[in-house]
């Protein structure tokens, strides 16, 4: 590895994360133009900043009775503080991490919140202003910062290692947290010259406990990723530098039983801005997917296929000589650079992301690849159950839209499982904005896909902050429990189950 | 790769002072220091040792015993300079860089540049002509 190649300069990291130069222009939101929106569309309670730097506990009203034996934390991660001293950041990605927990067990639910105490988050609460780099937005006078977790958020999701918890974000360390508190430990080295490598917020569990990630070297202004491979008890297995043919983006990925696959995705980068300013996805080039054995992640095979924009993939499969991977694709790759971004800024009238379910075949032995389109438009932040067999499908389920709305968000949950050609869905309401639906499986059982989905939900209309817990064979039937706060939070991005 | 690392290694070699004729004293008041354990390791330059083409023209060390401290060079002649700084947290003498090369402990330089590389002697120099304190607000 030539380490050379990483480095354009000092803390290129910073550099790629934001301003190529001093900022000039501020393009941030305006607050009091988000709360004239808010009040017009209380559906923008999903963005709105968080009211405290800790919520809770509290104990939610429950609404049905929790199955039996079902105990442990949900555990979710989202940007949450968006604004200071009269400025808004218009980027939904550039808040400040909330982590929650959810607490299961003994007939009761428990809620609680708290602020990510990065670096960044502290550091701008002392000043009273925002003073750093951000992914999404132009911050005016950014203070220097010594690497790139100087502007870490920790703000996109959880994992838990052994009982650790961990806050993740996709250009820096993971954040640990007290697992009952949710009061930040600190950032992670996993070894000294890892530091402040990002470890990205999509991390998978293998079938041993160990987890794998990648962190973008690209993303530090260098070429390559960082594959991790972390043990169940949260000791570092290895780390290894895969050397990639040209930058791509990439947020998260997928993987079988014998290998990681990671595609990227074709970008360029135009001049001032943030790093989401500059960042175009280019079209008309392919995207390089590299699949990895996990016995050597230093090494890939490279396969090309059509450009694809992809955030989150589902499950990978592997079978007759054949990687399937599944994703969702974003249809218009510029609105996908800025996701909610209307909302963000107190404007209604953005109409829901265009996304499809697609299916990535990867053929091993001729070395071609060519996607597929299924059933299951409209979609995002899927997930399933890791215990499906490594050779077939995984059902997948995922947020989605179903009957009338009163925001362009999520209102619904689905159960796809296109393979079968079956689909449910459950639609909580016009008023209710939908999250990310997490699998957990049945205590006791090891059959694929007998479990519980346990999903995060806004009823604006109600002021309300919930959770809902549906058996995952029966979606269509609704939640069998739902419990709410009185109080909302923003929406946040993804979470992950502890049984107790 | 690592340039500031070269660079600032130079801050780590403490040399003797060079007294010169219409010499002054030149107070180094550093600020934003994170932990209060190791050494600041500070160098003071010209041009030529600004990149390592030179020793410094002299360079002290500070334990770091809370959030600031103050260094000060006696002696110093009229001239154009810089100010290095390395907080060296765990006192292996150098700054310690991640293998991306991204610094992971404490520095500064004087004029306090706010550029995401390491800033060029004229970004980072001063003039010293009598008496003066410069502030380097550690990052």
């Amino acid at each position: 590895m030539n380490r050379r190649r990483f480095l354009l300069d000092l803390l290129s990291a910073s550099a790629a994360l934001a301003v190529a130069g001093p900022a000039t222009r501020a393009f941030a939101g305006d607050p009091a133009q988000f709360a004239a929106g808010l009040e017009r569309h209380p559906w923008m309670a999903g963005w709105r900043q968080v009211s405290a730097e800790a919520l809770g506990p509290t104990r939610a009203t429950l609404e049905g009775r929790l199955p039996d034996g079902f105990a442990g934390t949900l555990y979710r991660n989202g940007p949450a503080w968006f604004e200071r001293d009269g400025f808004r950041y218009e980027h939904w990605f550039d808040g400040d991490g909330m982590v929650h927990g959810w607490r299961f067990g003994d007939g009761r639910v428990v809620h609680r919140g708290r602020m990510v105490a990065t670096p960044k988050f502290e550091r701008e609460k002392t000043l009273g202003r925002f003073a750093t780099l951000a992914a999404g937005t132009t911050v005016p006078n950014p203070l220097p910062i010594r690497n790139n977790d100087d502007a870490n958020t920790a703000n996109t999701a959880v994992t838990v290692i052994g009982d650790r918890l961990f806050a993740l974000c996709e250009a820096g360390s993971a954040f640990e947290l007290d697992p009952d508190s949710l009061a930040t430990l600190g950032p992670v080295t996993w070894r000294p010259d890892l530091a402040a490598v990002p470890f990205s917020a999509h991390p998978l569990v293998d079938r041993d406990g160990s987890s794998w990630n990648f962190g973008s070297i690209a993303m530090m202004g260098g070429n390559g990723l960082l594959v991790w491979h972390v043990n169940a008890r949260g000791a570092l297995i290895s780390a290894d530098v895969l050397e990639t043919p040209e930058p791509g983006y990439l947020h998260a990925f997928a993987m079988t039983d014998r290998h990681l696959v990671f595609m990227l995705i074709p970008v360029d980068f135009g001049q001032g801005g943030s790093f989401f300013d500059r960042m175009r996805f280019a079209s008309s080039r392919a995207c390089r997917v590299a699949v990895v054995d996990k016995a050597t992640p230093s090494k890939a095979r490279w396969f090309e296929t059509g450009f694809t924009t992809a955030y989150h993939f589902g499950d990978a499969f592997e079978r007759r000589g054949r990687i399937v991977m599944r994703t969702v694709q974003h249809l218009d790759p510029d609105e996908a650079r800025s996701p909610m971004k209307a909302a963000m800024q107190g404007h209604d009238g953005q109409s829901p992301k265009p996304t499809r379910l697609v299916e990535l075949h990867l053929d091993l032995k001729s070395g071609k690849a060519h996607w597929e389109t299924l059933a299951g438009d409209g979609i995002e932040f899927p997930l399933f159950d890791a215990r499906t067999r490594g050779d077939r499908p995984a059902r997948l389920y995922a947020p989605t839209r179903a009957g009338e709305s009163s925001s362009p968000y999520f209102n619904a949950v689905a159960m796809l499982d296109p393979e079968r050609g079956m689909r449910e869905v459950h639609r909580y309401g016009r008023d209710i904005l939908a999250e990310e639906h997490v699998f957990v499986p049945r205590r006791g059982s090891t059959k694929p896909d007998d479990g519980w989905l346990v999903g995060t939900l806004l009823d604006h209309a109600r002021g309300r902050s919930g959770v809902a817990i549906l058996d995952a064979r029966r979606v269509a039937a609704g939640p069998v429990a739902q419990a709410w706060v009185p109080y909302t939070f923003p929406l946040g991005f993804h979470g992950t189950f502890a049984a107790a | 790769m690592n340039r500031i690392r070269h660079a600032l290694a130079l801050v780590a070699a403490s040399t003797v002072l060079a007294a010169s004729a219409q010499a002054a004293t030149l107070s180094v008041d550093l600020t934003g220091i994170r932990a209060a354990k190791g050494e600041l390791r500070i160098a003071l330059v010209d041009a030529n040792g600004y990149d390592g083409g030179a020793k410094p023209v002299a360079a002290t060390i500070v334990a770091a015993q809370g959030a600031t401290a103050r260094a000060v060079f006696a002696d110093v002649a009229p001239g154009r300079y810089a100010v290095m700084v390395v907080h060296d947290e765990n006192g292996n003498g150098q700054l310690d860089t991640n293998m991306l090369g991204m610094p992971t402990e404490g520095y500064g330089f004087s004029n306090n540049p706010n550029v995401m590389r390491k800033p060029t002697f004229d970004e980072a120099a001063f003039a010293f002509d009598g008496d003066t304190t410069v502030d380097v607000a550690i990052r």
